[in-house]
């Protein structure tokens, strides 16, 4: 706080002034006599002494330092070049344009600023610009306008070409516009003129890989075809899916040719002949660290949504925000907390769905028809430790359903994919085990299940008990404990341990749902029901 | 946690809500996972007297359902001698996170008076309620009266 209270209270003070004072008492007054120097120089001033004197030593000593909360940003121009500037967030776009023209070697009239697919008008000042430390902004000199023959037209003209540019995106874009994927908001959009002013700014949410967590983002826009950002679209985006789905909002690549041409040339004559239109493409940034490049992009977390309706959790009743929104019809909404506790539950318990299209999901946790979580980084929510084990169990469950067997080896684990046909398994990119496939026990000809020996061959040099060297086995134990209190499904084998109830099993691993009678390890029949259906 | 935060407001509208057939809820301060309470069922034979249950949060609550076992011996096809019960809402299968306590406990009172023979814990007694409902009514009035608790007053 002090800190930037002092600047503040400095920039009053032209700042030529107070370094020429600052330099002057360095050189000429011992280090006393200085303090009590600018002691009397801020005597009128109200505020914190040794912040002050702080900040004249912070002076002397780092030089000249012409803007307070300076923001370090990139220009790109369409030419190819980058220029690293340093703006204050109060100057508006004019300014902006006026301070980078001359290095630019234009007159400020003739560039045009293009942010997150808008040229920026004039009167827009950069803080409203979701503008970030060492964010890229694109100057593009302004192709000639048409202008019209007639003279008496000018003024006119150059009146509207006054009102060339636009608000920033994150300006223009509302949360209501994006409380929905579909486009339904002709309801919205009535909603939202009769109460223009309760409009809130959009929300964003993104996984960050940086920072490794939910973090606020921010929506940026970039050619689909040469990935330039120097690139306005024609129409705004009205929900989720013109932002998610490629090829739904056309605009203008401002991308000179010859660099465009790089990349596809055969396309790109297309494009440039106006034969193919070209497609914005949206992409999120995370806005809580200092970007790292045009690369740096972050996963959209787009069913994480601000509770604007103030709609409370289906599980704990409690009204919060942010809120998660499930892809159901009806759109069911718990709070983040509940989402984290049932995704963990779920995934104890091997509840989670493997889709064939959108991976190791959940459905709405009011069982609602075609709700499944088809971004399966919402799962990123998830402790790092639980996220693990969702991928360790969404590849075992992939292996699975694709016929393939998992290594039984302790610690192993292996997804292999083998000949179907072949119960001879071999753990290749793994341990190295050989097992067979219907008992998984080391691979062994004839039946299986038979009695466990131990190598009688004679390379062994002790004679040992084989009833103790069975007992004596890592990992025996708990595999001993599973043998003797479960059963496998006799479908997919799973081991089931029965824990009271009547003898009328249902698999719990999604997906298998077997119903099975754990007398006759067979399906469940009217027979077992009419015989020993509770024991 | 989700559980506790969820169980608070439910108790707290299950008591101001002040169900005739659910009476005397105990929950202890320090553990608001198990909730012991007096179930007073309007029909005959058990009218005669009250039965105490305990409900059992899962520290998954509301994404797992709450367990129920009946504290006091009951004569009923439904609950057997450990005073487990088959409640249909509560199973792993239809168990919905926002089902709430009330609804349970009212699917639990109308069980207790509307035995369903065809899906028996008990199959003896099915058998007796299906066969011969006087016996039946007659054993199971009398085991109210030596077993079950006292009516609350009004």
């Amino acid at each position: 706080m002090s800190s930037s209270d002092s600047e503040n209270e400095l920039s009053n003070t032209p700042p030529n002034i107070i370094q020429l004072a600052a330099n002057t008492t360095r050189n000429l007054l011992p280090e006393k006599s200085r303090e009590r120097w600018i002691k009397s120089l801020s005597k009128h001033k109200t505020g914190d002494f040794r912040s002050i004197s702080n900040r004249m030593l912070q002076l002397f000593w780092f030089g000249k330092k012409t803007i307070s909360n300076s923001l370090s940003i990139y220009i790109k121009t369409n030419t190819g070049s980058t220029l690293s500037v340093d703006l204050d967030p109060n100057w508006y776009i004019k300014n902006v344009k006026e301070h980078i023209a001359p290095k630019l070697g234009l007159h400020p009239e003739e560039m045009k600023i293009i942010f997150a697919g808008k040229e920026l008008s004039d009167s827009i000042m950069l803080a409203d610009c979701d503008l970030g430390q060492q964010s890229v902004l694109h100057a593009v000199k302004i192709k000639k306008r048409e202008k019209l023959p007639s003279q008496s037209n000018n003024s006119l003209i150059e009146e509207v070409e006054e009102e060339q540019g636009s608000k920033p995106l994150c300006e223009i874009l509302s949360d209501l516009d994006f409380s929905t994927t579909e486009s339904e908001n002709s309801l919205n959009k009535s909603v939202s003129d009769t109460d223009e002013k309760e409009r809130s700014k959009v929300h964003f949410y993104v996984f960050c890989p940086t920072c490794k967590s939910l973090k606020n983002g921010k929506l940026r826009v970039r050619c689909n075809f040469c990935k330039s950002g120097a690139f306005t679209v024609h129409s705004d985006p009205q929900n989720w899916t013109d932002v998610l789905e490629v090829k739904r909002i056309t605009g203008q690549c401002e991308n000179i040719p010859e660099l465009c041409a790089d990349n596809i040339p055969e396309l790109c004559a297309d494009i440039l002949d106006n034969r193919e239109p070209t497609f914005a493409e949206f992409y999120f940034k995370c806005s809580e660290h200092r970007s790292l490049g045009e690369d740096d992009a972050a996963v959209p977390l787009y069913l994480i949504r601000p509770n604007s309706k103030d709609i409370p959790c289906l599980a704990c009743g409690d009204v919060s925000d942010p809120v998660f929104v499930f892809p159901c019809p009806d759109g069911h909404v718990t709070c983040l907390d509940c989402f984290r506790q049932y995704c963990s539950t779920r995934l104890r318990d091997r509840q989670f769905w493997h889709h064939p299209d959108f991976g190791y999901t959940l459905g709405c946790p009011a069982s609602c028809k075609d709700s499944f979580i088809t971004e399966i980084h919402h799962f990123r929510l998830l402790t790092p430790a639980q996220y693990d084990q969702y991928q360790r169990f969404a590849t075992e469950e992939y292996v699975l359903q694709s016929g393939g067997v998992l290594c039984p080896q302790p610690g192993c684990g292996m997804g292999i994919l083998a000949d179907p046909d072949c119960n001879r398994i071999t753990c290749i990119n793994g341990c190295g085990f050989v097992f067979c496939r219907l008992c998984l026990q080391g691979y062994h000809i004839g039946d299986c299940e038979t009695p466990e020996t131990t190598n009688t061959d004679g390379d062994c040099s002790y004679n040992v008990d084989p009833t103790r060297a069975a007992e004596a086995r890592w990992d025996e134990a708990s595999r001993v404990t599973i043998k003797v209190i479960s059963k496998p499904c006799p479908k997919c084998r799973t081991p089931t341990e029965r824990d009271g109830g009547c003898m009328h099993m249902v698999c719990t691993r999604k997906g298998c749902e077997f119903h099975w009678c754990w007398v006759c390890q067979t399906p469940w029949t009217r027979e077992c029901m009419g015989n020993h259906w509770f024991g | 946690m989700a559980a506790t935060r969820r169980l608070q407001k439910e108790l707290g509208d299950i008591r101001n809500s002040g169900l005739k057939s659910f009476r005397d809820i105990h929950v202890d301060e320090a553990n608001i996972l198990t909730w012991q309470g007096l179930i007073v069922p309007d029909n005959p034979p058990y009218n005669k007297g009250a039965f105490k249950i305990e409900i059992n949060f899962p520290a998954e609550y509301p994404f797992k359902p709450p367990k129920i076992s009946f504290k006091t011996k009951i004569y009923h096809p439904n609950i057997d001698e450990k005073g487990q019960v088959c409640l249909p809402i509560i199973s792993a299968e239809n168990w919905k996170p926002a089902t709430k306590t009330d609804q349970v406990i009212q699917a639990l009172v109308a069980l207790v008076n509307e035995p369903e023979p065809e899906h028996p814990l008990r199959a003896d007694l099915a058998e007796e309620y299906l066969k011969d409902r006087k016996k039946f009514s007659k054993n199971a009035e009398e085991y109210t009266k030596k077993h079950s608790e006292k009516r609350p007053a009004d």
